[in-house]
Order: C-alpha cells, then sequence, then structure tokens
C-alpha cells in the first residue's frame, strides 16, 4: 500500500489558478462581443492578435528561460484580451505584436513570471504603445462604420470641447474609443460576474466606485460642464480599469485595508488627471502609479492577529 | 466566506458500533500535552482491566490504566502518529470484560477527591489537544464562563454527534461536576446548527432542570470551519477575545469538549479510566463508513483483520484526525489514542495538485480566523528570512489548515508554516 503523507489540511477548495483565469476571460466576454458589434473585424483583429501575440512571447520566453510551458495558466492569454481591450480599433498590426511582447516580457516574465511582477502586464504593454504611438493610439473611429472615421472619446470632448455625450451612449458603448471600454452595460455584467463567484474583491472596485462618486458629484455640482457621476463611471476605461485591472491579485495589496486605500488612491489620481491633467483620461496611469505602491501598502496596513490590544 | 465542505453523511446518522475485545493494545506513554507518563508494571505483569500502568511525571502529565485485562508482552518504541515514534506498553488482551458499578454517593464526594479521581482516570482533552483536564479544573484566577464544545466542526468526523445523542445524560452529568469544581457563572454549551438530534436532546434536558447547573445556555452556531477552535469559540460566544499566547482563563473562561465531560461522568461515578473512546473511520476507500466506539491502543490494523471495516478500494491516504488538522500516515500501523476523533481512508477524495506560484490573492488573508498573512509565512519561510516571522506573529498561527484550503495556487501553506515554526523558535 503506497500512502501519500503530506502536511495538513488533504482538503482543498476547487479553485485553481486557470479556473481563476478563465472565469475573468469569461467575464470579459461581453465586452469583447460588444467591441466586435460596434468596430466589426477590426475588433476581431486586434483581440485575436494581441492574444496569439502574449501567448507566444510568454512561451518563446519560457522556453529561453528554460522554464515550463505556462500556457495552461491562462494568464497570457488574459493578458493579451485585457491589452486588446484597451487599444483602439485602427491601432497597426505590428503596434499589437510588439505591445503583447513588451505587456509579457517588461510587464511580467522579467520580474520572473506569474504572480512575481509589480506592474499590471496590459497596462505596461498600453503605457508602452501610448509613448511609442501616442498618434495611433489617439486616433478614434465611430462606432457602426465600415470605413473609419475618426471621431474623438467622450472624455475628450469634455476636456477640449465642453461637450457631454449622452448617458445612453455610454452606457450601450456607441460612442469612440478603445476596444472594450465604451460599453459600460458589458462591463458591468463581467464586472457583477466576477464578485458573483467572488474571484474578484469587492473593496478595490467599491471604493474606487464610490470615491470617483464623491469626487466627481462635487465638481457636477461647481460646473455641470465637469461631467455628473454617471458621465465619469460610464466613460473611459474606468469600469474596465475598476473591475479587471484595479482587481489583478498579483499588483494589488493583499490586506483588506489595503485594498481600500488602493482603490481610494486610484480613485483620486483619475479624478486629478481627468480635471487637471494634460490628458483627458488617466485610469491606466494611476493605476500603475498605484501599482508601484502595493508591497508599502502591504507593509503599513499589516493586520494585528486576533487576540491584540489596539493601539 | 469560504465554506469546508461537511462530508459528515452517513456518518452522522450511524449509531455507534462497539469493538471491546481487541487482541492487542499499545499504550503511547504521550497521549497528552505535557510530560510523558511513567510506567510502572513490568514486561511479563498481569495485568486487570482499569489498572493503572504509568504514573505523571510532573505537573503537565497524566496517567493512564490498562483498558483490558491482559499481559504486558512489551514495552518499546512503536509508530506515534504525532510524536513518529513513541515508548508503548504493549499488552496482550484476555477476553473478559470488566463490570463497573456505579457510585451512589455523587453528591457527597468533596471536590478534592473529585479532581483525584479524575486525575487518576486519566482524562485529558478529547477534542484533539489532549490537555490534561485535572489541571484545567483548577485554574489559578476566577473563571466565570464555562463553554461546552459539541461543534465538532471538522469534516467526516461524527463521534461527538453521535455521543450526544446516545449518551446525553452523561454528558450533563460530567458537566454537573465540572460546575461543582469551578463553580462557574454561567454554562454555554455550544453546538453547530447540523446537529439536530443533540439541540434537541439538550434543549430537553434544559427544560427539565434535572441538574445542578449554573444558568445554561444552549448556544447553536451555524456551521463553519474552524469554529470548534477554542479562541473562536470563546469569541463567537462571549465576544472575549483570548490575548496573544495566553489561555482562555486569561479571559475568565474554560472550555470542555463534550466527550471530554462523558469521560469525567465515568471516571466519578463508575471508577472507570479514560480507556475507551469512539473514533470515525470515514472515507470513500472504506466500504461503509463506522463511528466505533473501541479500546484506547487498539491497532487501526486489527479492525480489518478482525472484518470491522472493510475497504473499498486501495487508499491513497490515511489520515489520523480530522482532514483539515489531522496527520497523513505513511502505513496503517498505529494506535488509537485519547484524542483520537477519526481514522480517514481517502482514494479519490484527497486532490494531489502541485504547487504553483503564489499570485498574491489574499484569499489566505481573508479565510485566517486570526487575522494573519500566510502569503508572507511562505515567502519568508522560502527565503529561509526565519527571523522575520516572528514579526509578522507566526506563533500565533492555529494550523487550522484554511489558507491551504483556499489557496488556488495549491500551496500547502500550512507545512511551510510548520517549517517556519521550527526555525522562528529561538531567533528574535
Amino acid at each position: 500500500m503506497q500512502l501519500v503523507v503530506s502536511s495538513s489540511p488533504h482538503l482543498r477548495l476547487k479553485v485553481s489558478t486557470s479556473w481563476l483565469m478563465r472565469q475573468v476571460i469569461i467575464s470579459l466576454i461581453p465586452a469583447a462581443v460588444a467591441s466586435i458589434l460596434l468596430f466589426n473585424w477590426r475588433a476581431c483583429f486586434v483581440i485575436s492578435l494581441s492574444v496569439l501575440s502574449c501567448v507566444i512571447s510568454e512561451e518563446i520566453i519560457l522556453r529561453i528561460r528554460k522554464k515550463p510551458s505556462a500556457i495552461k495558466d491562462g494568464s497570457a492569454a488574459l493578458t493579451g484580451l485585457l491589452l486588446a481591450l484597451t487599444l483602439p480599433p485602427t491601432i497597426k498590426w505590428y503596434e499589437i505584436i510588439l505591445g503583447g511582447f513588451v505587456a509579457v516580457f517588461f510587464g511580467k516574465q522579467i520580474f520572473g513570471g506569474l504572480g512575481q511582477n509589480i506592474f499590471n502586464p496590459a497596462l505596461v504593454g498600453r503605457a508602452f504603445l501610448a509613448a511609442a504611438y501616442p498618434h495611433d493610439l489617439t486616433t478614434w473611429i465611430k462606432p457602426f462604420h465600415f470605413q473609419a472615421i475618426t471621431c474623438a472619446t467622450p472624455l475628450a470632448l469634455r476636456k477640449f470641447d465642453h461637450i457631454i455625450v449622452p448617458i445612453k451612449d455610454l452606457f450601450l458603448g456607441t460612442t469612440g474609443g478603445c476596444l472594450g471600454e465604451t460599453s459600460a452595460l458589458c462591463l458591468i455584467l463581467g464586472g457583477i460576474y466576477l464578485l458573483v463567484r467572488k474571484v474578484i474583491d469587492w473593496r478595490i472596485p467599491l471604493s474606487m466606485i464610490l470615491t470617483v462618486s464623491f469626487i466627481s458629484s462635487i465638481f457636477y455640482f461647481l460646473n455641470p460642464l465637469n461631467g455628473s457621476v454617471l458621465f465619469h463611471l460610464f466613460s473611459g476605461g474606468f469600469l474596465l480599469g475598476a473591475f479587471f485591472m484595479a482587481t489583478d491579485p498579483v499588483t494589488t495589496p493583499v490586506t483588506k485595508k489595503g485594498r481600500f486605500i488602493f482603490g481610494i488612491s486610484c480613485g483620486i489620481l483619475i479624478m486629478i488627471i481627468r480635471y487637471f491633467g494634460g490628458l483627458p483620461e488617466g485610469v491606466m496611469y494611476s493605476i500603475i502609479f498605484m501599482n508601484a505602491f502595493v508591497p508599502l501598502i502591504n507593509r503599513l496596513t499589516l493586520p494585528k492577529p486576533f487576540g491584540y490590544a489596539k493601539k | 466566506m469560504i465554506k469546508v465542505e461537511e462530508r459528515k453523511n452517513p456518518q452522522h446518522n450511524l449509531k455507534t458500533e462497539k469493538f471491546l475485545s481487541p487482541k492487542k493494545l499499545y499504550l503511547s506513554l504521550r497521549q497528552h500535552i505535557g510530560a510523558p507518563s511513567k510506567e510502572i508494571v513490568k514486561i511479563k505483569e498481569k495485568v486487570e482491566e482499569a489498572q493503572i500502568l504509568a504514573e505523571p511525571q510532573a505537573r503537565v502529565s497524566s496517567y493512564l490504566s490498562s483498558p483490558k485485562k491482559g499481559e504486558v508482552v512489551n514495552i518499546d518504541y512503536f509508530n506515534h502518529p504525532i510524536l513518529g515514534r513513541d515508548k508503548m506498553i504493549v499488552i496482550r488482551c484476555d477476553s473478559e470484560e470488566k463490570k463497573y458499578s456505579e457510585r451512589k454517593d455523587i453528591a457527597m464526594i468533596p471536590k478534592d477527591e473529585l479532581l483525584r479521581v479524575i486525575k487518576e482516570a486519566g482524562v485529558v482533552g478529547m477534542g484533539g489537544a489532549g490537555f490534561p483536564t485535572y489541571i484545567k479544573l483548577q485554574p489559578p484566577q476566577k473563571v466565570d464562563t464555562l463553554i461546552i464544545n459539541g461543534c465538532e466542526c471538522e469534516p467526516y468526523l461524527a463521534g461527538d454527534y453521535r455521543l450526544m445523542i446516545e449518551n446525553m445524560e452523561g454528558i450533563f452529568k460530567g458537566i454537573e461536576i465540572i460546575t461543582k469544581i469551578i463553580e462557574p457563572e454561567r454554562i454555554f454549551f455550544c453546538v453547530e446548527d447540523n446537529k439536530p438530534e443533540a439541540i434537541k436532546k439538550i434543549n430537553s434536558i434544559l427544560a427539565l432542570k434535572k441538574y445542578n447547573l449554573a444558568s445554561t445556555q444552549l448556544v447553536v452556531l451555524k456551521s463553519a470551519y474552524p469554529q470548534g477552535g477554542e479562541k473562536q469559540l470563546i469569541y463567537k460566544v462571549t465576544k472575549r477575545k483570548v490575548p496573544s499566547g495566553g489561555l482562555p482563563l486569561d479571559v475568565g473562561c474554560l472550555v470542555h469538549n463534550v466527550a471530554t465531560c462523558f469521560s469525567i461522568y465515568e471516571a466519578v461515578y463508575f471508577s472507570k479510566p479514560l480507556i475507551e473512546r469512539i473514533v470515525t473511520f470515514a472515507g470513500d476507500a472504506l466500504e461503509t463508513p463506522k463511528n466505533i466506539w473501541l479500546k484506547i491502543g487498539t491497532l487501526i490494523p486489527e479492525l480489518f483483520e478482525r472484518g470491522i471495516l472493510k475497504f473499498k478500494k486501495e487508499p491513497k491516504k490515511v489520515i489520523f484526525g480530522g482532514p483539515m488538522m489531522g496527520i497523513a500516515l505513511k502505513n496503517l500501523d498505529y494506535p488509537i489514542l485519547k484524542t483520537t476523533g477519526g481514522v480517514l481512508f481517502l482514494s479519490d477524495e484527497v486532490d494531489f495538485e502541485e504547487e504553483s506560484r503564489c499570485l498574491h490573492c489574499a484569499r489566505c488573508v481573508d479565510v485566517c480566523p486570526m487575522g494573519l498573512v500566510p502569503l508572507e509565512f511562505v515567502k519568508y519561510v522560502k527565503n529561509k528570512e526565519y527571523a522575520r516571522l516572528n514579526e509578522i506573529f507566526i506563533k500565533d498561527c492555529i494550523e487550522c489548515g484554511m489558507c491551504s484550503f483556499a489557496c488556488p495556487a495549491k500551496i500547502p501553506i500550512v507545512h511551510y508554516i510548520k517549517i517556519g515554526k521550527l526555525y522562528a523558535v529561538g531567533s528574535k
């Protein structure tokens, strides 16, 4: 009789890393489908190429590092999908490939692979592209047009032209913007799915949403052209960031208090950039910026164990 | 909140069977916390059932009595599930069973005499830790709250539940004795809501007000692991927090398991030492799970040889205790201890997934009942930064296993914590 000897516990919850990644991918399906409906084949092309680029880059890097293949954990595919959803539909093919490579190599593998990275890999890829190809990353097209007719994003319209796009268009996604960020409806559906299946913790999205709501309601009260609460929640990359980027377990705090601090800080930074920054949108930079503070937040919010007197 | 599956069916509904005629018994001298007992018998000596075989060597130690009439055939080192190997007294048993007669003068027995009887009966905490009961019953400070623990939150195990269904009067008589000794102001009898029969019994006994108990209250808790943990239970019931490194006494509480109460009852009423207990045998490798009332010291293989237990398929893992905190055995040759609540034989119900990288998802942080950050322990142990483990309170870990249970990367966190605790000792 051959018996396995291992440390307790001998029961395990049937939740694995690859299951978690799959859940996030499933939750992004509505947003991905919406992007295909809105921007037709271009969206399909961007998503496929981005996923392929990330997965192949990761496999090559792992082979060079003499590490086992990690295709099964689904994390590279998820990075590719998230990256695609933050890109404009008209982006060029080589830019996608490069973005995917940078996301996986500089965003993840250079730190030692899954679980070791400091910054959200998809956002690293996008930040690189935004710096390398600023023009292509800020060219947007109108949805439902086969020929590309350029237009501006709702946030850019607010900032530079003082035009507020109707909430209905923001909710459904019939505006210019990145593939996955236009339809608030689809992102909310995905976010609810993740919360219900307990894939993500509610603390970060909730504190981000409340912070943005609070700040934008004050500014809306001062001047309606600043945009209403719903305008700020539904426009730009906010929901994509709040539900899918700022909840990445690897790059966010592990303590409960820390998650509130992270969410609130992200919300404040987003609103500072939107109101006072040179750019119309600041979700990506806010999250990357806060990613850098995660080790510090973790250390400062280390909870006092049960049975210790509160100071 | 992540919930651990109970897996208590059908054990919960299986009447306890008796197996009181083993051929051989292996009695460890360390079945309790504290100093090992010192044997007072010699090889080839004939012993009677309930005769004392070993005595305490220090203040925190225990007596050990013979579970059967027979002959001491060996005193040697043998497999011990917790300690690896330990000195054991081996007895070849006669089939004769001892008759115990009930004492009639219970109400007249003074406190000191009660304590002496409980001490000599070798009663220890039967919930798992095995702390000698007579010490717990002599608290150096005032205890105002007595908590009776009938939670049994470990999956699979059903012995405490069966004991409550089948011997509730005995448990209450035991509680009455404890009450007489420590005179608490109030008693909480805690049971989880997955034990409806026990709840019914407790309610009907409390309604009769038959026993001389301080104000006693039944507390029905929603079933959850690790509820039966002493500190967690005290907090749930009294909202008092046992300080880190402290004892329940520090917050005026005393917790006793229902099986311990029953042993106290048997010791006092029948002068019967702690030599028998209920053990749940379960798991998918067994043909049928069973709750068996058996002699302490019974070897697991004997139960198979005598046809009491049968394998349906080959077990891949055999666990001494519950699945969350129990110890995996390397073979079957281990004896039942005073603290053994169950032995599990698992085949397909175990999962052997390989450990992968930590995602920092913090599920371990969310589920830790002690408010610790388990992933940090893993990091420091892997980096051999043992000195830093104390800064993040490794000593407060109760090893309940929730962190490893919840981990999606399948990291055996408790394994790393156990290693960490060994190395953290001594380093400041």
